[in-house]
C-alpha cells in the first residue's frame, strides 16, 4: 500500500457517530458535573460511561480475551481525540495509561477484577508516583511496603496525587527491597483509597483545580495487590508513563483553543479577522499545530503497528505541552484585554475564557509526566544515539 | 550618556524597596486578591512615609520620571495592589492645570485616587466613542478601568464637539461594575450616564499618556519577570535531585540564562523610553518597542520560572504565581506585544539610529 494520511472509511464512520453521540450528551450538566468533581465522576457521568459501554467504545481496542473488540488502535486514538476536543470525561488517565499497564503486567485475576470497571467508568485510579524529594528523580522514592504475613504494610507520603480524593484506588509505588539497588527495590501496588491509614489533604492551585498530598499510614493491604512481580515494579512504572506522555500528546484539547479563537474573531470581531497580520498570527497557531499534530499521529501509527513510541512519544509530549502555553498565550494577545478575561468575570469572557484557563493550566504538563527537560534528554539518547 | 542610577536614586530604590518588604506580606494580598478588593492600609502608609510625593513631584535632578518608573517596578516585584502607576500617569495630567497646588497635595496625602478610563468595549485606542455634552455631561462607557471601583475620580477620554479631551469625574457618579482579569488585580466596566465632568487636558495629554502608561505597564511586566527569576534562582539553589541541585544541572542553568537574558534587554528598553520621554521626546517608537519586549517576554519568562519550581510553582501557597498572573495581565494592559509592534512597523521606513 503507498502512503496515504488518509483515515479509511470505517475510521470516518466511527468518528461521525462518536461525533453525534458526543453532542447528544454534552449538556451543561454533565460539562459542570465534571468541572466539579475533576472527572471523579457523578450520577450523569456514570450514565454517559454506561452509555459508552453499551457501545464497547472504550474497550474497543483491547483484547477479545479481556472483553475488549480487538480492533486496531487508532479507534482509541480517534477516541480519545474527539473527547479531549468536545472537553468529554473518558476515564483519562485510567483509561489511557493505567489499563494498558494492567493489560501488560497484571495478572488474569487482576484483569478481571479491574479492566470491566475501568471501561464501565465505576474505577479511577489516582496515580501515586511521586514524592515530596522524589520528583524528576522518582527512583529515590522511600514510600515503603512491608511485607507481614499475608498483607503489605505501607507507610510513608506522596504528593502531586490529583484525584485521590475521587478516585477508587491509588496506583501506589512503594520501596519494597530497602536493600536493592535504586530502581531494583520498587513496587507498584494497588490501593483501595478508602482502606485504613489512607489520608488525603488537598493542595489548591493557580489554575482553580486542587491536586493532593496522600499519606500512608499503616495501610494494609492483601499481598495480591502487587501489580506483577515484587521488585519489579519500576518497567511498569515506565510503561504506564510512556503511555500517558503519548496521552498528554493528545491534539485535542489544542484544537479546541484553536477553533474557539478563530470562531470568536469570526463572530464577535470580524474586522480583526480581516486583518492580515492577525491572518498571519493565526496561519503560524495553526501551522504549529498541524506539526504537532503530525507527531501525535506518528505515535498513533507506531503503536498500531504493534511498536512502542518511547522517542517519539517524548516529541510529541514536548510538542504538545509548549505549544499548550503558546497557543493560550498567544490567543489572548490576539483576544487583546479581554483576553486577560476569567471565564466567571461579569458578563463572561470571550472563549469562555479557554484561553485565560489554560495559560494558567499549561505550565503542569510542561513539568508533568516526566518533565520537558527529560524529555529532551531522551530523545536526545533514545532517539538520536548520542552518549548518556 | 549615562546608563546607571544615580546614588539617589540607588537609595530610594533601596529604602522603597525595604518599605515595602516590611508592609506588603504576600499572605495578606493573598486575602486581598480573594476578596477583590485593594490595600488601603498601604496606600495611606505610602502617603504618610511621603512616596506618593513621587507621583506630583518634580523629581530630583529634573528625573522624576525616572524615580517614578524605579518605584513602579519596586511595587510590581511586592506585587503591592495599590493604584500607584494609574495615580501616576492621571497625575502627569492633572499637575498641568494645577496652578495653585490643591490637586498635587490631595494626591500625595493619598486622598484623591484618580484612575484613566481609556479603553472601550472595541478595545482600540482610536476608537473612542465617550462624549461630553456642551454643559459638560460625559456618557459613555469604560472597559479595564483599574482600580476603577476603588478611586475617588476617573480621568476619562472622551469627545466633546468632536474633539479629544481627558475629564475628570467623580467616581461616585460611575456604575462600576468588577471585572475579573488573570491578574487578580482590581478592574471594571465604567459606565456614565450623563454624568458632571470637568475637562482637564485635550488630545495631545492623551497620547502622551498611552505613552507613559505603555513604559510604565512594561516595567511591571520586568517587575514580575524579575521577582520570578530571583525565586527560580533561589529554588534552583535549594532543590535537589539525584542528589544535587538542580540549578547544576545544564538544562536549568540554561532556562535561568535565557530568563536572565530576555529581562536584562526588556528592563533597559524599559528606561530607554522612559529616559526618552523625560528628555520630552514624545516618539511612540521607544514605548512601543518597551512594551512589545516585555509583553513578549513575560509570559515565556514566567513559564520557565514555573518549569523549574515543577509542582511546586503552581500551589497557592507559592508566591511564584502571583507574578505570573499579573505579569501576563500586565502584558495585555497599555498595549499588547501586536499593538506595539504595530506601531513599530508604521515606522520601519523611517532610518533607525542604530549607530
Ligand atoms: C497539578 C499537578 C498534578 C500532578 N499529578 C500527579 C499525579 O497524579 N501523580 C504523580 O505521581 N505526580 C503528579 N504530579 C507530579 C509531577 O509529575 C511532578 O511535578 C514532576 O514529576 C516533576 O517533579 P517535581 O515537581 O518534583 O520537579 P523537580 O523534579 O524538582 O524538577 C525541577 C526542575 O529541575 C529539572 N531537573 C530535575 N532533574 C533534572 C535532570 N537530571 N536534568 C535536567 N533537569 C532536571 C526539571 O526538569 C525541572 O525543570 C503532578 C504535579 C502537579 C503540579
Amino acid at each position: 500500500m503507498i502512503v496515504d494520511f488518509r483515515w479509511s472509511p470505517e475510521h470516518v464512520d466511527f468518528r461521525e457517530n462518536l461525533r453525534a453521540f458526543i453532542r447528544d450528551w454534552r449538556t451543561p450538566e454533565l460539562l459542570q458535573e465534571y468541572a466539579e468533581t475533576y472527572g471523579g465522576g457523578g450520577e450523569r457521568i456514570g450514565a454517559f460511561h454506561r452509555a459508552i459501554d453499551e457501545r464497547g467504545w472504550m474497550r474497543m481496542c483491547w483484547p477479545v480475551e479481556v472483553g475488549g473488540g480487538g480492533r486496531d488502535t487508532l479507534y482509541q486514538y480517534i477516541f480519545v481525540e474527539e473527547m479531549e476536543y468536545w472537553g468529554m470525561p473518558y476515564g483519562n488517565l485510567t483509561f489511557t495509561s493505567i489499563a494498558p499497564s494492567i493489560l501488560a503486567f497484571g495478572s488474569e485475576a487482576q484483569k478481571q477484577q479491574y479492566l470491566p470497571g475501568i471501561y464501565r467508568g465505576e474505577l479511577c485510579f489516582a496515580l501515586g508516583y511521586s514524592e515530596p524529594n522524589a520528583g524528576t528523580d522518582l527512583a529515590s522514592l522511600r514510600t515503603q511496603a512491608t511485607r507481614e504475613g499475608d498483607e503489605w504494610v505501607i507507610q510513608g507520603q506522596k504528593i502531586w496525587t490529583s484525584l485521590a480524593d475521587v478516585s477508587t484506588h491509588i496506583w501506589l509505588a512503594v520501596r519494597t527491597d530497602p536493600s536493592a539497588s535504586k530502581h531494583g527495590g520498587i513496587s507498584i501496588i494497588i490501593v483501595p483509597t478508602d482502606t485504613p491509614g489512607v489520608t488525603i489533604r488537598p493542595l489548591h492551585t493557580m489554575y482553580g483545580g486542587h491536586t493532593n498530598e496522600t499519606f500512608y499510614d499503616d495501610v494494609r493491604v492483601p499481598l495480591d495487590h502487587v501489580v506483577g512481580e515484587v521488585n519489579q515494579g519500576w518497567p511498569i512504572i515506565m510503561h504506564a508513563l510512556n503511555h500517558e506522555r503519548v496521552a498528554l500528546a493528545a491534539t485535542g484539547a489544542l484544537a479546541r483553543i484553536y477553533d474557539q479563537l478563530v470562531d470568536h474573531l469570526a463572530s464577535e470581531k470580524a474586522d480583526r479577522l480581516s486583518d492580515p497580520v492577525v491572518r498571519r498570527s493565526l496561519a503560524e497557531l495553526q501551522l504549529e499545530l498541524r506539526e504537532h499534530r503530525a507527531l501525535a499521529l506518528r505515535n498513533a501509527w507506531i503503536i498500531a503497528q504493534g511498536g512502542t513510541p518511547i522517542s517519539e512519544a517524548s516529541m510529541a509530549k514536548i510538542s504538545g505541552t509548549e505549544l499548550r502555553s503558546g497557543l493560550a498565550n498567544r490567543a489572548m494577545d490576539l483576544l487583546g484585554r479581554a483576553g486577560g478575561l476569567s471565564a466567571d468575570s461579569l458578563d463572561g469572557a470571550p472563549m469562555d475564557g479557554r484561553a485565560e484557563f489554560n495559560f494558567r493550566l499549561s505550565p503542569i504538563f510542561r513539568f508533568g509526566g516526566g518533565t520537558n527537560e527529560v524529555m529532551r534528554d531522551i530523545v536526545a539518547a533514545a532517539g538520536l544515539g548520542l552518549p548518556r | 550618556m549615562n546608563l546607571d542610577l544615580t546614588e539617589t536614586q540607588r537609595l530610594m530604590q533601596e529604602s522603597l524597596g525595604g518599605f515595602l518588604e516590611a508592609h506588603v506580606s504576600l499572605d495578606q494580598v493573598r486575602d486581598l486578591e480573594r476578596n477583590q478588593g485593594w490595600d488601603k492600609a498601604l496606600w495611606k502608609k505610602l502617603a504618610e512615609q511621603g512616596w506618593l510625593e513621587l507621583v506630583i513631584r518634580d523629581g530630583c535632578e529634573g528625573a522624576d520620571l525616572v524615580d517614578l518608573s524605579l518605584a513602579v517596578e519596586c511595587l510590581s516585584r511586592r506585587a503591592a495592589l495599590v493604584p500607584f502607576m494609574e495615580v501616576a500617569v492621571c497625575s502627569r495630567v492633572l499637575r498641568a492645570s494645577d496652578a495653585d497646588g490643591a490637586t498635587r497635595s490631595k494626591i500625595a496625602e493619598g486622598d484623591l485616587v484618580v484612575t484613566p478610563a481609556l479603553l472601550e468595549a472595541v478595545d482600540d485606542w482610536n476608537r473612542i466613542e465617550a462624549k461630553v455634552t456642551s454643559a459638560g455631561r460625559l456618557s459613555g462607557a469604560k472597559h479595564f478601568v483599574d482600580y476603577g471601583a476603588e478611586a475617588t475620580h476617573h480621568l476619562v477620554a472622551a469627545k466633546q464637539d468632536g474633539e479629544m479631551g481627558l475629564f475628570l469625574v467623580d467616581a461616585n457618579n460611575a456604575r462600576c461594575e468588577p471585572l475579573k482579569t488573570i491578574g487578580r488585580t482590581p478592574s471594571c466596566q465604567a459606565t456614565y450616564e450623563a454624568v458632571p465632568a470637568e475637562r482637564v487636558a485635550g488630545e495631545e495629554a492623551f497620547i502622551d499618556m498611552i505613552l507613559l502608561g505603555r513604559s510604565l505597564a512594561a516595567l511591571q511586566c520586568v517587575g514580575a519577570m524579575e521577582e520570578a527569576l530571583e525565586k527560580t534562582v533561589q529554588y534552583a539553589r535549594l532543590r535537589e535531585q539525584f542528589g544535587q541541585p538542580i540549578g547544576r544541572f545544564q538544562a536549568v542553568r540554561h532556562h535561568c540564562s535565557d530568563m536572565a537574558i530576555r529581562i536584562a534587554s526588556s528592563r533597559d528598553l524599559c528606561f530607554e523610553a522612559i529616559s526618552a520621554l523625560q528628555a520630552g521626546n514624545r516618539d511612540p517608537l521607544r514605548p512601543a518597542a518597551a512594551k512589545a519586549s516585555a509583553s513578549r517576554a513575560a509570559p515565556e519568562v514566567l513559564m520557565l520560572a514555573h518549569q523549574i519550581h515543577g509542582g511546586n510553582g503552581v500551589i497557592e501557597e507559592n508566591d511564584l504565581y502571583f507574578f505570573t498572573l499579573r505579569g501576563k495581565e500586565r502584558s495585555l494592559a497599555w498595549g499588547t506585544v501586536d499593538e506595539c509592534l504595530e506601531v513599530i512597523g508604521e515606522r520601519v521606513d523611517q532610518p533607525v539610529d542604530w549607530l
